[in-house]
């Protein structure tokens, strides 16, 4: 834990901090909180307007009333957020069959190992670089096997979209059940 | 038939390209016999169940597939085990093991040979596929976690169709009533005294 010395220091050094400078930092800077761009609104895709209009249009007939059609804005959104996560999940799954992990194989799986390799530089040794595994080479050729393996590879992050996906179903049962009050 | 509805505006659900369109239609088809869905939003929800359904015919495939996979490993694991003499840590028990382990998916008699070994120490196949269920305990018990949430809404999205009609049979008694009281409904003589009269 930081002691208050440390803590006034930092709090110093923050101050003469005027953030990022260049466009590219800003730029990045600007995505520092965009994690995964799943609870982004739906609406923000111009592609997804026309449909969802289209549901709320289906849903609600041909009513003028603005709290129905609300209502069944609400619904239209949270059916097509459920669609978007399956989608994400069925991608993932093809992913992985295809490439054998999500993320593209590296050099290095540790600092440690840079460090290990500029270390021999130093000391005017060649290097030997790495082999980065090719994780598709261990994908089971046959099916069922090879998707299997795929869902098993991606499980952690299929758990996580499970969890919006339960969100995204909720919301749309609760706007149901108001619509027909 | 075509299912306009389904094509047009309910998002089509994204299948893997292992998987069979058809088989997924007459999945649909099935739980819309059962269901008759009424309008938009009860079709919303057997689409819903469909999808919810499939998903978890996929993990359920997975599961067994990955116990499956785990099988060799496992009974290599279980022979080298059961070959290996007390206070002994050769490389000669896991080689026949391994050996024993390929053959068992190939050969009868390596088969039967593996059959006596175990029953030698009052084990039988079930002891394999425990093995194999140890050794994928942290996939399984992931993949059962998203089964049972699965299922739980599934079950959700059942209990929502029924709630849905009712409170929509209610809906409608209400305006039966009202309708029958003539309440909010323009009575005829009303109707009479707000028309202009001519002077």
């Amino acid at each position: 834990m930081a002691s208050v010395r440390q803590i006034a220091a930092n709090r110093r050094n923050a101050r003469k901090s005027t953030g990022p400078r260049s466009g590219a930092g800003k730029n990045r800077s600007s995505r520092n909180a965009y994690r995964h761009g799943l609870r982004s609104s739906i609406t923000s895709t111009a592609g997804f307007a026309k449909q969802l209009d289209n549901l709320v249009r289906e849903i609600a007939g041909d009513t003028k009333d603005a709290i129905l059609l609300e209502r069944a804005r609400a619904i239209a959104q949270a059916e097509l957020e459920l669609a978007r996560v399956r989608r994400v999940k069925v991608a993932l799954i093809e992913r992985a069959s295809a490439f054998g992990e999500l993320d593209p194989p590296q050099a290095f799986s540790s600092v440690t190992q840079i460090i290990r390799l500029l270390n021999a530089i130093d000391r005017g040794r060649v290097p030997s670089f790495p082999e980065p595994v090719d994780s598709s080479a261990t994908m089971p050729s046959q099916e069922p096997d090879r998707s299997a393996e795929a869902i098993r590879r991606v499980l952690p992050e299929l758990r996580k979209l499970d969890r919006y996906e339960r969100r995204a179903a909720a919301q749309r049962d609760r706007a149901v059940l108001f619509y027909n009050f | 038939m075509p299912r306009i509805n389904e094509l047009t505006l309910l998002p089509k659900l994204p299948l893997l390209i292992t998987e069979s369109a058809d088989e997924f239609d007459a999945l649909r088809d099935a739980f819309e016999r059962e269901i008759k869905p009424r309008g938009i939003i009860e079709q919303m929800y057997v689409h819903d169940i469909s999808s919810i359904v499939w998903e978890i015919l996929r993990l359920r495939r997975c599961k067994v597939v990955l116990i499956n996979s785990a099988f060799r490993s496992a009974l290599q694991s279980l022979l080298t085990q059961v070959l290996r003499q007390p206070g002994q840590y050769g490389c000669d028990v896991e080689d026949q093991a391994q050996a024993l382990a390929h053959a068992w998916f190939t050969d009868q008699e390596a088969k039967k040979q593996v059959s006596e070994i175990l029953a030698g120490f009052d084990l039988d196949e079930s002891a394999i596929e425990a093995e194999a269920i140890r050794r994928s305990f942290s996939d399984l018990e992931l993949l059962d976690r998203m089964l049972t949430s699965l299922e739980s809404r599934r079950n959700k999205a059942l209990g929502c169709v029924a709630e849905y009609r009712a409170s929509l049979a209610q809906q409608l008694r209400d305006s039966a009533d009202r309708i029958i009281d003539g309440k909010g409904v323009l009575r005829l003589e009303d109707a009479a005294s707000n028309r202009p009269t001519a002077a």
